[in-house]
């Protein structure tokens, strides 16, 4: 392991998005991160025992297992081990304490009363581990009263003020392509344990961090709930249109299912944009002569700029736009970004090699560090991948003592007997 | 009580929304963040929604928490002023492009000259390398080239941006916790600064990561929705909307039964997420019928005595009088500000070294002479010879800076 993080540990149940995402950036970091898994329960990103495996991999001779195969898991579990642990049974909470002693953070995104039912809440991680840091993270937090209400991304969408601002202009709200809270979450979640570990580098404290989606999602829209404080208005659904500024939109080119984003926010990028259309006469049209003018004419100036667009070949024209200093950028789906030029040649998208899945590229680190380098060194980890490893290093377990708990289902592999 | 970052010092030389977040955040946990501003003032101070004494509303949010100075970076006879000022940052977070970074001498080898061991943060629309480092972007682009776009909205209709500003919140959250990460390996190798590199459209992308898997697995691009069902968001409620998206068993099995629809509670291929996806016409129809006739907020408590994820859409009004949020304190006042707005509060409670709304969002060079009086070697005759010749700043009446 490479990065800011080494030298650092995660023992952590997180599972989904916020949490596997949180934990997955503190792996990109350098930490060494296990994730402890339940058979009986599988993380729900792993979809389930008798899943489907994905159509592309149902050629590749090595995916045997639909849950080791499922692109939520794999996408979002990168630079992680895993060992197995059923926290429902006492020997599985014994051996998670033996663990926790080489821990400096722990995560979870469980409802808030599981921790306590397990008898592992922090006052008793606590006792084991002084100075640890854990963090929960869940759907409206671990106060107040709707604790226990719980919460997944496409509910916290709407609750948190998200879903009213995203949709169409003429449309209702909508909740975005996928569990974006999830992210945002998890985002927040790695920043707050990192202010926690320099907390505790300057005080030698550990603490518990107490991270409601609901909030954090929140904060991503705090200007808007600003607003409505200063104003009493509640902002509109924009579409793609900009507060301020105008064009932004996304336009259709030639070709299908071809879109290019574009903006201009300042005069220069305006009469830039003008140039490369080759419609220089929009320059001298009293109803885009300025800003002002061009917001409160955006119907046709959206008209104008797709009538254009129409005929004009996507990723030659984001080109010529960007290099005459326009914002404007290619609408890439799922299968370009994995090959997008840019993002390849830092690195970012890179092939990583999954035992079951395969060779694909995916997205790596958001973050890069001049002195200690961060890269995706781990894939996914299978089920249980690293049982006896975990074990063995950290705690001295003999195989005979692991296989004594896989056969009593408290460690172990695959569906449970 | 003592905060995480209150031994740190930051200069906010950066110009995006999402340089702007990331300072706040520093701010919010300790740092003191100077930022500074053209003596035009800040360009995010142009932003829509203004409010009634015309400030920019979004300016108010990402500029709370921080001290500003009205001083021209590219102004030569502002150099001594800003070198003096880098002398004491223990963080830098500028958003130039590359190459202008290192014409204007504020690289990280520069800087350090200044300042050993300072880290200095990037936050840029496509980071410090590749082809695309000099090519201007924002929200919208990072959006589009991330993947996101592609599969917001409706597939009958164009891709859709988030709403307002979320690529710059991703990646300025990205550029505080890269920050505190090299600050966490500063603890441990003291003099070790660095440069951290944040691309707003890899932090786009970084969060896009499961649709992006998905389309490969599935060797085609994940669509955007077909459909305006439950499967894909809010569907109409009897006083609004509200989203039940159903993940586990149970929550599908208590759903099906509280709405009446026991045929499909029972009948145990409905649990399989997969199932229902591939059956969405036979199920959605029905449960939406149901579900028209509810409040969205009785269907919400019923559900939550169930322990079933739902989520009705709340607007701002909403929010701001939810009895959860009071009782958890989210909603805060600047310190310095009693009479001003309420903010929204804290992204994550740190109980030991705890997040806080201590400064109201400053006017244009407000702290003008405060900060550059405080500089070594720096006096008052000085400062009034460089306002006089129009190098630096001091603060104006509120309602002139707006909608410049």
């Amino acid at each position: 392991m490479s990065g800011p993080l080494e030298g650092v540990r995660g023992i952590v149940l997180t599972q989904a998005w916020a949490g596997s995402y949180c934990t997955q950036l503190l792996g990109m970091m350098g930490a060494d991160v296990v994730q402890l898994e339940v058979r009986k329960r599988l993380d729900s990103w792993r979809g389930s025992y008798d899943g489907p495996m994905p159509a592309a991999l149902r050629s590749v001779p090595t995916a045997q297992h639909a849950w080791n195969c499922n692109p939520a898991y794999n996408s979002v579990n990168l630079n992680k081990r895993t060992a197995t642990l059923d926290l429902a049974t006492p020997e599985g909470v014994d051996v998670f304490k033996r663990l926790l002693v080489h821990a400096d953070v722990v995560a979870e995104n469980f409802s808030p009363r599981v921790l306590g039912n397990l008898g592992i809440g922090y006052e008793v991680m606590r006792s084991v581990k002084p100075d640890v840091i854990l963090v929960s993270l869940s759907a409206y937090g671990h106060t107040g009263p709707w604790a226990n209400v719980p919460g997944i991304g496409g509910t916290i969408e709407p609750t948190s003020g998200m879903s009213a601002l995203l949709g169409y202009r003429d449309g209702a709200p909508m909740n975005s392509g996928q569990m974006y809270p999830d992210a945002v979450a998890g985002l927040n979640g790695f920043a707050a344990v990192l202010t926690a570990l320099h907390h505790r580098h300057r005080t030698g404290d550990g603490q518990y961090i107490d991270l409601s989606m609901q909030e954090a999602n929140l904060m991503f829209v705090g200007d808007a709930a600003l607003e409505h404080v200063l104003t009493g208005a509640q902002r509109p659904r924009l579409g793609n249109r900009h507060l301020t500024f105008a064009p932004h939109g996304i336009y259709r080119c030639a070709g299908e299912e071809r879109w290019i984003a574009i903006a201009a926010e300042s005069e220069a990028q305006w009469v830039a944009l003008c140039t490369v259309a080759g419609h220089g006469e929009w320059r001298a049209d009293a109803r885009f002569a300025d800003n002002a003018a061009r917001k409160a004419n955006e119907d046709a100036l959206d008209a104008a700029i797709g009538a254009w667009t129409a005929g004009e070949g996507r990723d030659a024209l984001a080109r010529r736009l960007g290099a005459a200093g326009v914002f404007a950028a290619p609408v890439l789906d799922g299968l370009e970004v994995a090959h997008d030029p840019h993002l390849r040649a830092r690195g970012f998208i890179a092939e990583v090699d999954h035992p079951e899945a395969g060779r694909w590229p995916q997205s790596g680190v958001p973050v890069r560090f001049s002195r200690t380098p961060v890269a995706v060194t781990r894939p996914a980890p299978l089920q249980g991948q690293h049982n006896l490893e975990v074990f063995g290093e950290l705690l001295g377990m003999s195989g005979a003592e692991y296989e004594a708990l896989a056969r009593r289902g408290v460690s172990g592999v695959g569906p449970p007997d | 009580m003592a905060k995480a970052l209150d031994d740190l010092r930051v200069l906010d030389l950066s110009t995006s929304y999402a340089g702007a977040w990331c300072t706040r955040l520093l701010g919010d946990f300790g740092a003191d963040v100077v930022m500074l501003e053209p003596r035009a003032g800040h360009q995010l101070r142009r932003l829509a929604p203004f409010a009634p004494d015309g400030r920019s509303i979004p300016a108010l949010y990402v500029q709370a928490n921080k001290r500003a100075v009205a001083m021209d970076v590219e102004d030569g006879r502002a150099r001594p002023l800003l070198e003096a000022l880098l002398r004491e940052a223990d963080v830098v977070v500028e958003s130039y492009a590359p190459a202008r970074l290192a014409q204007l001498g504020l690289d990280h080898a520069a800087l350090e000259r200044l300042r050993p061991g300072v880290i200095l943060c990037s936050i840029t629309p496509h980071g410090q390398s590749g082809e695309l480092a000099g090519v201007p972007g924002n929200d919208l682009t990072a959006f589009a080239r991330g993947g996101w776009a592609s599969i917001n909205g409706s597939a009958d209709r164009e891709p859709l941006n988030g709403s307002a500003f979320q690529a710059s919140y991703g990646a300025g959250l990205a550029g505080y916790a890269g920050i505190v990460s090299a600050l966490v390996w500063r603890d441990g190798h003291p003099g070790e600064g660095q440069h951290v590199d944040v691309a707003e459209v890899e932090v786009a992308a970084s969060t896009f990561a499961p649709a992006l898997l998905r389309s490969l697995y599935h060797a085609e691009p994940h669509p955007r929705r077909v459909s305006a069902d439950i499967a894909a968001g809010p569907v109409p409620v009897a006083d609004g909307h509200f989203a039940l998206t159903i993940s586990r068993a149970h929550f599908w099995r208590d759903a099906m039964t509280l709405l009446g629809l026991h045929d499909l509670a029972e009948d145990q291929r409905w649990e399989a997420g997969w199932y229902r996806q591939q059956h969405r016409e036979e199920y959605v129809t029905r449960v939406q019928e149901r579900m028209a006739g509810w409040k969205k907020m009785e269907l919400f408590d019923e559900l939550a005595v169930r322990r079933v994820v739902a989520g009705p859409v709340l607007t701002m009004e909403e929010l701001v009088a939810n009895p959860h949020l009071a009782a958890r304190g989210f909603w805060a006042k600047a310190a310095d500000d009693p009479d001003g707005p309420t903010y929204p509060g804290a992204p994550f409670k740190l109980p030991a070294s705890p997040w806080g709304l201590e400064r109201r969002a400053p006017h244009p060079g407000e702290h003008t002479l405060e900060v550059l009086g405080a500089l070594p070697g720096v006096d008052e005759p000085r400062l009034r010879a460089l306002l006089d010749a129009g190098v630096i700043g001091l603060a104006v009446a509120a309602p002139q800076e707006a909608r410049a």
